[in-house]
């Protein structure tokens, strides 16, 4: 008992309670205005979430996320407060706790491409591929399929599920070419599929809210997505879980690869001073690229 | 300024007690009651629980004489409500009741019922929440909850999070206005609006990081850390009126889920 | 009584460098010491290290002694500190604990956090607020000042928890002549009124020529020149130091330079 309490008071020290606000701020500001901005079912609303995951642990991250909810729902007029993001706090709880787990982990440090690390990079794809596989195969299963618990490739829609698959594998491919070839970092790796499980988590829990609280719909584009499955004969809760599928993976893997490229900018000096700190950062050696500039 | 001459107590700034129908209830009770409307309008079936719920609100409202943010949430809903009404309205499974057909659409009445009736639920729901806000503080709420126990960390959270939203749109606003200043196209096609975002979000992302370390320091100097409770120097009022009201919301919830769980709210 | 550092070596964690070499210094109550130096000489590790922030608050390893009134530093947990330092940084605006609507409220914030009974906080704030001066700006917003009532309003907020000593780096470095002057008054009352020993980073040497008694300079973490602030100032080493010399100071050595005669009624007239 005591153990635990401890466990939870080193995880909000006074620099994890200034960090959260800042965090939350930086959740609410940068989801408004990208949504805005792009008007995509990318929202990067949790940046701040998962920051504070992996610098101070998951239970601060979870809480994080779950103010930030919170907040931006209720306590914020508009234009600025989301009428619709409130019940979403259990999902986004969820995510700050994740990204402490994958902090601790060490998921989110910097690494070098030399050969130890690429082929850790290639299991982490190879494992994360296949969880990705079973989850895709389940959900975008024939709805029959889908409500009596079947799985298998016999039941598999192939069309939808394959195709679906198959474009967040794209995006998760394109953003880790890019971190290899032009930032020579292979941690991204870590980092992105992290984001993909992150992502696949979040859709589960999101499903059944949508289902619930909203009938499905967010007011965004994406509602003719859900409508076009339900006209398909899927279920309300296999509907909205099909689209979470397809937003909330790429959404969380372009915000675990930003994540990633904000704490390698940031100094080491002030990363260490956070609870996870040390290990989100590893080793010096490991990083291998030249520590950024003491602030 | 007689009222700020020391030795006479807190200062009437400070103490600043709001006043007007239901503004000037406690918080606690005010969230109570937001907690029994949002309960109802969910786990009530069908149409009483919305209904009542949405009459209430709208009579506390215009009471309070807040009925025009009541409208600006409503206007802030309508894009979703006007989505699920499509949505229900035309794609209702297993509906076979068509009001008429344009070809291959054909909106059905149990999807129109269905949709009216969802939406109704969510616009009581939203409602419910947004009343509280609308007639409390941010302060009042967070000292209210302080009052009764509730760890000033977790105080300083929330008050510092929503103190800083808006301060750190506008210090993105000065940001796009630099960068605009500097030729950035802000209007473009997709490609020039996603380019646009990282010289937009790193500053300000960096900024707000980089000040956390002398924000840390001057809590701690501030003796943030100490332990105990801390002297709360504003609390609202808690008048009788305001406990029994919140006590009887609170029963009522646990009334409507116990009689929903048992099957006799049909 | 005073905080006193012996052989002070510190480093931050993950830094390969120590930020102070081998420091001795002494702060004695109702004194002010002046520390100037050039940047990254370690002026500010300094003031934390002597506030026990380093490494209570801020981590990394010090060798040697701090101790402020006999106990080691180290021994002192975090909210304790600000009893006995208080600490002021440059930046007014984040300084604030963004959590209060008014200055009263803002100023009441450190007594609160101790708990403190609701009468003794209003006589802390008042106390503060007269000290400083700044009475009339209790009932404004803290995020709506300018820089200089800003840094008053720190001020006043550290010094209603009424420590011993006040540690201030560089409070003036962010406010222009009129914030910087403001300061300068509140710093000098708060140092007749109230008998606290107060350590004060300054870049500009004019604020150290007015209100310390001794003065120190540090070069890359170590005290390249310590002694009576008039002597220490008008040192010709301090340009090879980094430090600008008060303008009094550089004048009366252009005006002797130009082989003319300081005269002694000028040299009391600038003062």
């Amino acid at each position: 008992m005591d153990l635990l309490r401890r466990w939870v008071a080193r995880q909000f020290t006074t620099r994890v309670i200034v960090l959260m606000p800042v965090a939350i701020a930086i959740n609410i500001v940068l989801g408004a205005t990208i949504q805005q901005a792009l008007k995509l079912p990318i929202y990067l609303d949790s940046i701040g979430t998962i920051l504070v995951g992996v610098l101070a642990g998951p239970l601060a991250g979870a809480l994080t996320g779950i103010l930030a909810n919170l907040i931006w729902g209720y306590l914020l007029p508009a234009p600025v407060g989301s009428s619709t993001i409130g019940p979403f706090a259990i999902t986004a709880g969820v995510i700050g706790l994740l990204a402490g787990i994958w902090g601790q982990l060490g998921l989110f440090r910097p690494r070098r491409t030399g050969a130890v690390n690429v082929i850790g990079a290639v299991v982490a794809v190879v494992l994360v591929g296949a969880l990705a596989v079973y989850t895709y195969a389940r959900a975008y299963a024939s709805p029959e399929a889908f409500n009596n618990n079947v799985s298998g490739n016999s039941a598999i829609t192939i069309d939808q599920s394959k195709v679906f698959f198959l474009v967040v594998m794209l995006v998760y491919v394109v953003l880790v070419a890019w971190a290899i070839f032009l930032r020579r970092n292979v941690g991204a790796v870590y980092a992105i599929g992290a984001g993909l499980v992150t992502g696949i988590a979040a859709a589960v829990v999101s499903a059944p809210i949508a289902a619930v609280v909203y009938g499905g719909v967010t007011g965004s584009g994406t509602d003719a997505l859900v409508a076009a499955f339900r006209a398909g004969g899927d279920s309300l809760y296999q509907a909205t879980l099909k689209q979470g599928l397809l937003s909330d993976p790429m959404d969380k893997m372009i915000t675990s690869f930003v994540v990633f490229f904000i704490i390698g900018s940031l100094s080491r000096r002030f990363i260490a001073r956070f609870p996870n700190g040390e290990r989100a950062l590893g080793d010096e050696a490991e990083a291998g690229a030249p520590a950024a500039s003491e602030s | 300024m007689a009222s700020s001459a020391p030795g006479a107590g807190l200062p009437e700034y400070v103490t600043r007690r709001a006043g007007g129908f239901y503004r000037s209830a406690n918080p606690s009770t005010k969230l109570a009651i937001a907690a029994l409307e949002v309960v109802a309008a969910f786990v009530v079936p069908g149409w009483p629980g919305p209904l009542l719920v949405l009459g209430a609100v709208l009579a506390t409202a215009a009471a309070a004489r807040r009925l025009r943010g009541l409208g600006v949430i409503a206007l802030a809903a309508s894009p979703i409500v006007g989505s699920i009404l499509l949505v229900n309205l035309f794609l209702l499974p297993g509906a076979s009741d068509p009001i008429a057909r344009f070809g291959p659409l054909a909106p059905t009445w149990s999807g129109l019922w269905f949709g009216l009736q969802t939406a109704a639920r969510l616009f009581a729901f939203s409602a419910a929440i947004a009343l509280v806000y609308l007639t409390t503080a941010v302060d009042d709420l967070l000292a209210d909850l302080a009052r009764r126990g509730l760890g000033r960390r977790a105080i300083f959270v929330v008050g510092a999070a929503v103190q800083m939203v808006p301060r750190t749109i506008e210090r993105a606003g000065e940001i796009v206005d630099a960068q605009r200043a500097r030729g950035m196209d802000t209007e473009g096609r997709f490609w020039q609006r996603a380019r646009g975002i990282v010289p937009l979000a790193a500053p300000v992302v960096f900024g707000a990081l980089t000040e956390v370390e002398e924000r840390t320091m001057a809590l701690d100097a501030r003796a943030f850390s100490a332990p105990g409770r801390q002297t709360l120097l504003r609390v609202p009022a808690d008048r009788a009126p305001d406990r029994v009201l919140r006590w009887a919301a609170v029963l009522a919830v646990v009334a409507i889920v116990g009689l929903r769980v048992a099957g006799r709210l049909g | 009584m005073a905080i006193e550092l012996s052989a002070v070596r510190y480093r931050y964690a993950g830094a390969s460098r120590p930020a102070l070499q081998s420091v001795d210094l002494r702060l004695d109550p109702g004194r002010v010491l002046g520390v100037a130096g050039a940047n990254e000489s370690g002026k500010t590790t300094l003031c934390l290290v002597a506030g026990g922030f380093a490494p209570g608050v801020v981590g990394g390893r010090l060798e040697g002694s701090a101790r402020i009134d006999g106990a080691e530093t180290t021994s002192i947990p975090a909210h304790a500190l600000a009893l006995h330092c208080g600490l002021l940084f440059q930046n007014p605006a984040t300084q604030l604990s963004n959590t209060t609507a008014t200055v009263f409220e803002e100023v009441g914030f450190g007594p609160c956090n101790l708990g403190l009974a609701v009468s003794e906080v209003i006589e802390r704030v008042w106390w503060a607020l007269k000290t400083v001066g700044i009475e009339d700006l209790a009932p404004r917003d803290p995020a709506r000042l300018s820089g200089g009532q800003g840094q008053l309003v720190a001020l006043a907020s550290v010094l209603a928890l009424r420590p011993r000593y006040l540690i201030l780096d560089e409070p003036t470095s962010e406010l222009d002549p009129a914030g910087t002057a403001l300061v300068g008054e509140a710093l000098a009352r708060v140092a007749a009124e109230t008998g606290a020993g107060i350590l004060l980073v300054e870049h500009k040497t004019e604020v150290l020529a007015r209100i310390a008694d001794e003065v120190v300079v540090l070069r890359e973490g170590s005290v390249a020149l310590a002694g009576p602030a008039a002597a220490v100032l008008a040192d010709s080493i301090l340009a090879e130091l980094g430090v600008e010399p008060p303008a009094r100071v550089a004048l009366e050595r252009d005006v002797r330079a130009a082989g003319l005669d300081w005269p002694a009624a000028l040299a009391e007239g600038i003062g």
